[in-house]
């Protein structure tokens, strides 16, 4: 370890100034020689047989260079695996906006002309849309035949799957996963308790919100192999996915990530790439496709509905008897979804002695869900923390006293039987606690204060990275993760912290599949806490062979050296010194007499560190019209140690801001037959600068024993409370309950008429 | 249908293109003129990454026609900078760490730059109302504001609240 | 988007002539906020366009003494929430332009665009409606001038014939103590499209109120006059009590459909509540002598 405060340090990101050039590059705006563009024939039922395809007049429309059906993919599967594995629809369309046909052309007006010349003869089915119909029987199914679960996303965000059966019974039902975790004995638990609180929790499907729509650009060359640039999370899932779909091995794919518009955890399964690698190799040219706005919003990957039946039972002092809940997931046409983690967080925030939980998976019609920044955790904390302000309120308990009589330490036990690692939900709660708006909140008409708490287990992968030393003695890192949240900011830290240099002289390198060691993807607020590890790992070996280097040249031993000022140099004398430029030159030209300095890390961190988050808000309602204003918002997190507090800052005020985008505007909204009735952001309710206030931050360090310098996983904890925090204060304002998400204007009015009643 | 001869200004400089009477600014900027910066998050009009300055007025390029700019004065976020030197907005924003993903920055450093040439000492709300056209989704936009206000205190010779060391 | 044609016509007659020659396949293109919308979506599918966006004589803003004030159809509501003319006694028609879309789009959309798109959710129609704003229409034949309320036919109807443009809006001079207000109601604080929107007028004479105008916007086929909430207060002493009574009328006049935007009941409730504030700020504004903003 080293002098050198680079853990800590404001460091500006060194994307910065490309990114407000607007130079920065993202996908749609590589443009290849000779590239042809790309548009999707989408149905416009969410269920539905299609009797024929006729492409004819599309086919002969000037500038038109390939049409493609179902029929015309090799290895199409009629009943897909997976969501990636439905390019084009075979038989039977299962979502509105499921794509039917693809059309390549010299721009891309020529193939939206194109698509309009296509007609498609569909035998509209009946849909199940409403999972609680859904899982009826009798309800209309969305598979003919059980098909395994596709776990590899739940994988790639490192979210919990203990638990969880698989069902693949002999009668066809759009039921196709259960779970259920018991303990102790609830119903002696509820005979026990003072205070029973029942309730139904529900929040719809949400679009992850990310900028920039989903695009891509695939190209073959002439020895067959493919080259896709992408804007995704995690170049190697999707080579690996690419390899699995096209049937190719991974060798010939080469993933090029370009810098990417936002994520959030959508852009981990590959949607839009299969169908441009095959339209590439029908045409020999490149294809470019890039989804429109209303594309994004109908027929993308949004997280899951969920509906939560929970029913706890507390006793007069505050003590929490059980928890019994049946939680329903839809997820939309493919299974795979945080089933699990919405279960846990139920049961396992705060000391429940018994508890019963159980979650069922219930497919419809809908297009198939992708993970949301902390998948499933804002649903479960949702349900679990209005149920604690609800049993506090009624039992005139104070309500953050509550939760810290109950929240749950080190070493308690999960619902799964692991206990909780070391977490800073109680510091988090303490935080809360001291913090002006909620110490000195005093009851005004139409206004309230409410909070919540809740967490994110956090993600573990193998990563490596490498450290090299270039001839002119500056040090690159090169990983394979992408960068989605600033994390090579982090690493360049992480880096110069090892080495003992200023973080401004280490440049960090996302490179592309054929070139960089393996990362997992950009996703379960892994990154800093896995790969950054790896970082370390490496920088440290780079470090250990420049010293090497050094102690031949100065003759001294390596534990007598070290780095500072560019030079390597002798402790205590600084005139006995050697540059890192000429150690540089030395380890690499010609009849040079050592070997490049290339520091090498690889990793596997197995050990979880969850990140506890809570927030406040204060909020005034206009109770004639419903409108909740929020006027002040504090996010609190412990994050073990902020390697870089203007990076973390960023990431719960921007988590903040979408967990309250759930709890007030954001709502996917489907009619009865499974048409999606808001399709453009100005029905689809994102909050604006005017609809914020300015988001207040405090940062709570409560070491992780095993993330690099005590840290934890960053990323996804901000959004997980924010929808529960603002139930919780529009309820502390009304005096109403708000179980159903978004709590849009008209809800508050209609809560407030039964009120009077 | 015939492309037609679009001559306009650009950051300054006289260019011309080739364009399809139904083809927007926004995609004329992209596609026919080379600047990729300006960005299109959603070609309705609702989130503002396309935002440039058209005539010295801010403006949705999605929803503008190529041909109508014709003659006129454009300017995008590759003509914010001042002869290779970053805009104070520009840097301001780097410095806070008020951009993430970047996607949406383009149309927000140029609309901040619409709005301080309007008002150059905006309140803390004016700054939230000018900006409440352009949506961004990872950084919640308090840092934006923060940003602006340090370079608003710039401007007006004072030096700059919370300013970042 | 849909591949139409670009015609740049040189003055107003020449864009009803370029109408005319051409025939059936034409739009009008003013900001392009709705239009450009409605052919990316490909739910209008014009041949070809006509561009008003260089034709001066449809942006001129200007108060023509004894007439009123005028209001080109290119005018751009960024220019309304801006203009001077507009604080004082025409405050009522800036309430409105003024929350249109945002900063970028309020410099694209225009007056004209607003009214000929017609949705029934236009933030302009009401508080014109409630200035009693007339419409001046060219048509290959001449020129002629309706009433604004009767201007509109249905959802995205307007009464203009197919070779025929709007050139602009006169706003009659209005009473000496009169005052005007708008006010809709949206989830967001801007961008979004009214769920309910209420225009209101009052004129006052000798301490009661010698007349009423009250638009609704967003509740109907078309823009609808809160016609028996106005006549309750026409002639009376104003108070909270007959505001109150007024606004329950205009809730019952409202004809309003649910949709994702709004339910049937909520715009309801809404157009009440709206009828009453705009009338309480339009009576304080009346008394003030009809300073607005």
């Amino acid at each position: 370890m080293t002098d050198v405060a680079a853990i800590g340090q404001r460091l500006e990101r060194a994307d910065g100034q490309d990114k407000v050039t607007g130079r920065a590059l993202y996908v749609a705006d590589v443009k290849p020689p000779g590239v042809l563009h790309a548009k999707l024939l989408r149905s416009p039922h969410a269920h539905a047989r299609i009797r024929s395809i006729d492409v004819e007049r599309a086919k002969a429309l000037p500038g038109v260079r390939c049409v493609l059906t179902g029929a015309d993919l090799d290895r199409i599967e009629r009943e897909p695996s997976s969501r990636a594995r439905a390019i084009l629809a075979v038989g039977r369309v299962r979502f509105q906006g499921q794509p039917v046909a693809a059309v390549a052309a010299d721009d891309v007006h020529t193939a939206e002309e194109a698509i309009d010349l296509i007609e498609v003869d569909y035998d509209v089915l009946p849909a199940a849309i409403d999972p609680l119909e859904a899982m009826k029987d009798g309800a209309p199914l969305v598979r003919e035949h059980a098909v395994a679960t596709d776990d590899s996303e739940a994988l790639a965000h490192g979210s919990v799957t203990a638990g969880e059966v698989k069902v693949a019974g002999s009668e066809p039902t759009n039921i196709t996963s259960r779970v259920h975790y018991h303990r102790g004995d609830v119903e002696g638990g509820f005979a026990a308790a003072d205070l029973v609180v029942e309730q139904t929790y529900h929040i719809g499907h949400v679009h992850q919100g990310y900028m920039e729509p989903r695009a891509t650009i695939a190209a073959w060359d002439s020895q067959d192999r493919l080259t896709v640039h992408v804007s995704a999370q995690g170049q190697f899932s999707i080579r690996s996915e690419l390899s699995a779909i096209l049937g190719i091995p991974e060798s010939r794919i080469k993933v090029i990530p370009m810098e990417i518009g936002g994520g959030f955890g959508a852009k981990i399964q590959p949607i839009v790439e299969p169908i441009a690698a095959h339209l590439a190799r029908k045409t020999r040219r490149p294809v470019k496709l890039v989804l429109s706005r209303s594309e994004e919003l109908i027929a993308a990957t949004p997280s899951p509905e969920f509906i939560m039946e929970v029913k706890t039972g507390v006793k007069k002092d505050g003590t929490l008897t059980a928890v019994k809940a049946r939680v329903i997931m839809d997820p939309g046409c493919f299974p795979g979804g945080p089933l699990n983690n919405a279960c846990l967080l139920i049961a396992c925030l705060y000391k429940f002695p018994n508890l019963d939980v159980e979650g069922i998976e219930v497919l419809t019609h809908k297009p198939s869900q992708a993970a949301y920044r902390a998948p499933g955790a804002p649903h479960g904390t949702f349900a679990i923390e209005s149920q604690m302000d609800a049993m506090a309120r009624a039992l005139g308990l104070d309500r953050l006293e509550f939760r810290l009589q109950n929240c749950i330490v080190e070493g308690d036990l999960m619902a799964h039987g692991e206990p909780w690692p070391n977490n800073g939900m109680r510091q988090v709660l303490e935080a809360i606690a001291k913090h002006p708006v909620w110490k000195d909140r005093r009851p005004a008409p139409n206004r309230g204060v409410g909070f919540a708490v809740g967490g994110w287990l956090g993600g573990i992968q193998p990563a490596s990275a490498s450290v090299r030393m270039n001839p002119d003695g500056s040090l690159s890192v090169i990983t394979g993760a992408i960068d989605l949240t600033g994390t090579n900011t982090a690493f360049r830290q992480i880096a110069a912290q090892e080495l003992g240099l200023p973080a401004e002289e280490i440049a960090v390198q996302t490179a592309d599949t054929d070139s960089a060691p393996y990362a997992g993807t950009s996703a379960g607020s892994k990154v800093v806490y896995a790969v950054g590890g790896a970082v370390q790992a490496a920088a440290a070996d780079a470090r250990r062979q420049i010293l090497e280097i050094a102690s031949h040249e100065l003759e001294a031993a390596p534990a007598d050296l070290e780095i500072a000022d560019g030079k390597v140099h002798v402790k205590g004398a600084a005139e006995r010194s050697v540059s890192l430029a000429k150690i540089g030159n030395a380890s690499t030209r010609y009849g040079g007499k050592y070997e490049p300095v290339f520091g090498r890390g690889s990793i596997t961190v197995t050990q979880r560190s969850p990140g506890f988050a809570g927030q406040i808000a204060e909020v005034e309602v206009d109770p004639e019209t419903g409108s909740v204003s929020i006027l002040r918002y504090v996010a609190v997190q412990d994050v073990g140690k902020a390697i870089n507090p203007t990076l973390v800052e960023g990431q719960m005020q921007g988590g903040s801001a979408q967990g309250i985008g759930i709890g007030l505007s954001e709502q996917l909204v489907y009619s009865e037959e499974g048409r999606l009735l808001n399709p453009s952001l100005l029905d689809y309710r994102k909050m604006t600068a005017i609809d914020l206030p300015r988001i207040e931050t405090v940062i709570v360090e409560v070491p992780s024993p095993f993330g690099p310098f005590g840290a934890k996983g960053v990323g996804e904890p901000p959004i997980v409370p924010g929808p529960a925090a603002i139930a919780n204060a529009v309820r502390d304002a009304t005096g109403c309950d708000f179980p159903d998400l978004p709590i849009t204007p008209d809800r508050v009015v209609a809560a407030l008429a039964r009120q009077k009643e | 249908m015939s492309k037609r001869l679009l001559t306009i200004t650009v950051n300054g400089e006289l260019t011309e293109a080739l364009v399809q009477p139904y083809q927007t600014l926004l995609e004329a900027l992209r596609e026919d003129i080379g600047l990729t910066g300006v960005k299109e998050g959603c070609s309705t009009g609702d989130c503002g990454c396309c935002t440039v300055i058209l005539d010295g007025k801010p403006v949705t390029s999605c929803l503008v026609l190529a041909l109508q700019a014709e003659g006129k004065n454009v300017r995008t976020v590759e003509g914010l900078d001042h002869d290779g030197a970053l805009d104070p907005i520009q840097q301001a924003f780097v410095r806070h760490g008020a951009l993430q993903c970047g996607f949406c920055i383009p149309g927000a450093v140029v609309m901040a730059r619409a709005l301080l040439d309007e008002n150059p000492s905006p309140t803390e709300e004016e700054i939230r109302w000018g900006l409440a056209g352009n949506l961004c989704r990872c950084t919640g936009y308090t840092k934006w504001v923060e940003a602006i206000q340090e370079v608003v205190a710039g401007l007006n010779g004072r030096p700059a609240e919370g300013a970042m060391k | 988007m849909y591949k139409f044609d670009f015609v740049a016509p040189r003055s107003p007659e020449d864009a009803v002539a370029q109408l005319a020659e051409r025939g059936p396949g034409g739009k009008l293109l003013a900001g392009g906020t709705d239009l450009l919308l409605q052919t990316k979506a490909r739910v209008v599918k014009p041949s070809y366009v006509v561009d008003l966006s260089r034709l001066a004589d449809l942006e001129r803003l200007e108060y023509r003494p004894g007439e009123g004030l005028w209001i080109g159809a290119m005018v751009r509501s960024r220019a309304i929430q801006l203009s001077p003319l507009f604080r004082g006694r025409f405050s009522v028609i800036a309430d409105g332009a003024g929350l249109i879309g945002s900063i970028q789009i309020r410099n694209l959309a225009t007056v004209g665009g607003n009214l000929c798109n017609a949705a029934p959710s236009a933030d302009v129609s009401p508080p014109l409606i409630a200035a009693a704003a007339r419409a001046e229409i060219l048509g290959p034949t001449g020129s002629r001038s309706v009433p604004l309320d009767e201007f509109f036919l249905g959802p995205r109807k307007t009464v203009l014939g197919p070779a025929e443009l709007l050139l602009g809006v006169l706003v009659p001079d209005p009473a000496p103590r009169s005052g005007g207000h708008y006010l809709r109601h949206t989830p967001r604080k801007e961008m979004d499209i009214a769920v309910v929107g209420v225009g209101s007028t009052i004129a006052l004479d000798d301490g009661r109120c010698a007349d009423a105008r009250i638009a609704l916007g967003a509740v109907g086929p078309t823009p609808l006059r809160a016609v028996r909430a106005e006549a309750a207060l026409r002639g009376q002493r104003l108070s909270p009590e007959v505001i109150d009574h007024a606004a329950r009328l205009a809730a019952e006049e409202a004809r309003p459909i649910s949709d994702v935007r709004g339910t049937v009941e909520f715009r309801r409730h809404l157009v009440e509540v709206l009828t009453r504030r705009t009338l309480s700020v339009a009576w304080q504004n009346a008394e003030q002598g009809g300073s607005g903003r």
